[in-house]
């Protein structure tokens, strides 16, 4: 290359600059880069998909945004197998998809490690709105007063009742914890679940926990300053009760493999799961059932599980990241994506389909499963006490006071 | 002429050998020997997902020593290792001797022995799971004897790392079989046929001849068996996930590491984790060495 063309290529690259320089200070659209419409290039992306049907919507959603932005190509990878850990030797080898999910409890485990980009120099120079989602949500992917990821979806926790069961035990559908108990007495001494339990009850604090919040309890997930707190305690006691007083069972107990197996082999007519368990409901259309909000302790209170879009640090191409992430996230890619109510939207401006609004109704009182940098240890410890208290070989009061001391060691 | 530089014909060949060797060699070196060392230069930081992060000398050493979980995962993983190592040896030498008999359908029976030690893994776990579970097989089996339960064999604290022993013992006791087999093979017929001119019956042969020559088998299929307990990761996994419950009673060491790695990002003290069951590993076989002495047949 001579030195008149390195020359004049430079010339080219500052005058290109100098347009795209000027292209950013223009007002924004509050949707994507303003100067989105220019950009091209090859985006990847990454997350894992759950079911083929999931695969195909989000490659449905990838289209539509290619259709938009036709310069920019996506590459879209769904990880199989083990996610995180794929994820983190991705990391680790410094070639990290650009955009890719986050599930909410391991963002505060890759936060703090500097694998994140984060949005917020994005969300001002191109004003951003992230007003349309929930907050509770959008709050679990802060750190130091920084956004690093925008809630893809969600999805709260909400009673799965067998409406056939409940109408041969002439029982209604349990809308308080005294409800519950009555209910579950009517299912069990009418025998209307045969060979099974009114209610599937897994040993596992993703569950416990929203008892707690409707228990009053304002605190934190699992932390050492208030596990041992009467709220909790009167909480737990109310879930352990519903086993030892045998209107609950544990799905491997009856031989489910989780909480909506024993609801789908119609071995419970009660479970608390998310709106995971519809699509397959799908296809047990001998069960008939109705989603209702959990039942009322002292108030409402419901879990949160979430994940998000978030980009990579090591990135090479953060405009044409942040254009795919503010499309994917934005309405009308949200509204594509929550179209066959395979998950809910975490925008206030997309409706849920509408056999899913009972779950929208919880936004304002669910809380975002998510803990500390070593909440996986703190889950662990928790689940693995709980299980003890299942077997009867531990009680509630030595398992809270095992779990705060495995919360302290974790630092939460 | 010929080059004196060469030296002399031993030093030659030396040089041929090694030459040969360099690429294996190579690879044990890179893949093995490295990782080992790295793992201990690790274990001494904290470490995160993108490298080092602080110093921390022995420190993931002396955390782990306190750590109670640690301890739990260490007395699991050791109950197993002899529970497995008992039933898949004993297993898999009377495999052995039977299908050293000339049996009709022998090939038969010896392809359908080592089968699941071929078999994947996971689908034998899968398997297992539905048998073992509260209204699986096993239970229907024995509430023909009048036994009625409906314990989930693998969710139950008292019996999920037993039955991973069950598990584990036969799906690795194929392999253990093949090991044995060999070995009898070895036997020449000449030492049995004097036994059997001494009058001795067949109980008497297996304990007197059989077993004390099989000695070099029974130190490797030992230490191969033992090393494979102490790493049990797969079958715990798939079995109840990472969390090892109920009740910690399938968590393992492996399973531990992989916590600490995976899901904390923790990656000096899981290395530190590594290192301890290394060193673990590395003691029992030199103990199992000088108990069983060199293997001095192949």
């Amino acid at each position: 290359m001579s030195r008149r063309t390195i020359v004049a290529s430079l010339a080219v690259l500052g005058l290109a600059l100098a347009i795209a320089a000027l292209a950013g200070l223009g007002t924004g659209t509050g949707t994507a880069a303003p100067h989105a419409k220019q950009l091209s290039g090859t985006v990847s992306l990454s997350g894992w998909q759950s079911s083929p049907v999931e695969d195909n919507l989000l490659r449905q959603v990838i289209k539509a945004f290619q259709k938009k932005y036709p310069k920019i190509k996506v590459s879209y990878t769904a990880l199989g197998g083990d996610y995180d850990a794929t994820m983190l030797a991705k990391f680790a080898a410094r070639k990290p998809p650009d955009v890719f999910y986050v599930n909410g409890h391991v963002f505060p485990v890759w936060v703090p490690q500097g694998v994140l980009a984060s949005l917020s120099p994005y969300i001002k120079k191109y004003h951003f709105s992230t007003k349309p989602f929930f907050p509770r949500l959008l709050s679990g992917f802060k750190y130091k007063g920084q956004t690093y990821g925008f809630p893809k979806d969600w999805g709260p926790l909400a009673m799965f009742v067998n409406t056939d069961m409940l109408k041969k035990a002439g029982a209604k559908t349990p809308t308080t914890w005294a409800t519950l108990r009555s209910t579950a007495q009517k299912l069990k001494s009418s025998n209307a679940v045969p060979g099974g339990t009114p209610i599937c009850l897994s040993d596992d604090w993703a569950r416990v926990f929203a008892f707690v919040y409707q228990n009053g309890y304002k605190g934190g997930i699992l932390r050492s300053n208030s596990i041992m707190s009467s709220k909790v305690k009167a909480a737990a006691n109310y879930y352990v009760g519903l086993w030892k007083s045998g209107l609950a069972k544990r799905p491997q107990d009856i031989g489910a493999s989780w909480n909506g197996d024993g609801f789908m082999k119609g071995k419970c007519a009660i479970a608390f799961e998310g709106p995971w368990l519809v699509p397959p409901l799908k296809d047990v259309p001998s069960i008939h059932y109705k989603i209702a909000a959990l039942p009322k302790g002292k108030t409402r209170g419901n879990l949160a599980f979430t994940v998000s879009y978030s980009i990579a640090k090591d990135s090479k191409h953060k405009a044409l990241a942040w254009t795919l992430l503010t499309y994917l996230t934005g309405r009308a890619g949200m509204k594509k994506w929550t179209s066959l109510g395979l998950s809910l939207p975490s925008r206030k401006d997309v409706k849920p389909v509408s056999r899913l609004s009972t779950f929208t109704k919880a936004a304002g009182y669910s809380h975002v499963w998510q803990g500390g940098p070593k909440f996986n240890d703190v889950i662990t410890a928790a689940n693995n006490e709980l299980s003890a208290v299942a077997e009867g070989k531990e009680s509630v009061n030595s398992m809270l006071s095992k779990i705060r001391s495995a919360a302290k060691s974790a630092g939460q | 002429m010929r080059s004196w530089a060469w030296g002399s014909e031993r030093i030659r060949e030396a040089l041929v050998g090694y030459a040969f060797i360099l690429v294996p060699m190579g690879v044990f070196l890179l893949f093995f020997i490295f990782p080992i060392g790295y793992a201990v230069y690790i274990s001494r930081y904290n470490w995160g997902i993108l490298g080092k992060i602080d110093f921390v000398g022995w420190g993931n050493y002396r955390t782990l020593f306190h750590d109670p979980i640690f301890w739990r995962a260490v007395k699991n993983t050791a109950m197993f290792s002899v529970a497995v190592v008992i039933l898949e040896v004993t297993l898999g030498l009377a495999l052995a001797v039977i299908v050293n008999q000339t049996l009709r359908f022998r090939t038969f029976y010896r392809a359908g022995f080592y089968f699941p030690s071929i078999a994947s893994s996971a689908a034998i776990t899968a398997i297992a799971i539905y048998i073992l579970s509260a209204d699986g097989l096993l239970n229907s089996f024995l509430g023909l004897f009048g036994y009625d339960t409906n314990r989930p064999w693998f969710y139950d604290s008292g019996t999920a790392l037993w039955s991973l022993v069950g598990l584990n013992g036969w799906a690795t006791s194929g392999t253990i079989m093949l090991f044995y087999l060999a070995a009898l093979q070895a036997i020449p017929v000449e030492v049995y046929e004097a036994a059997a001119i001494d009058g001795a019956r067949t109980w008497r042969t297996f304990w007197k001849v059989t077993f004390p020559l099989l000695r070099p088998a029974h130190f490797f299929v030992l230490v191969v068996a033992v090393i494979g307990a102490l790493q049990m990761f797969d079958q715990a996994f798939l079995v109840a996930g990472p969390e090892g419950g109920p009740n910690y009673s399938t968590l393992t060491v492996v399973l531990y590491l992989y916590n600490k790695a995976i899901a904390n990002a923790e990656f000096g003290y899981a290395a530190a984790v590594g290192v301890m069951l290394f060193v673990g590993i590395f003691a029992i076989t030199v103990i199992q060495r000088l108990l069983f002495g060199r293997p001095e047949v192949a």
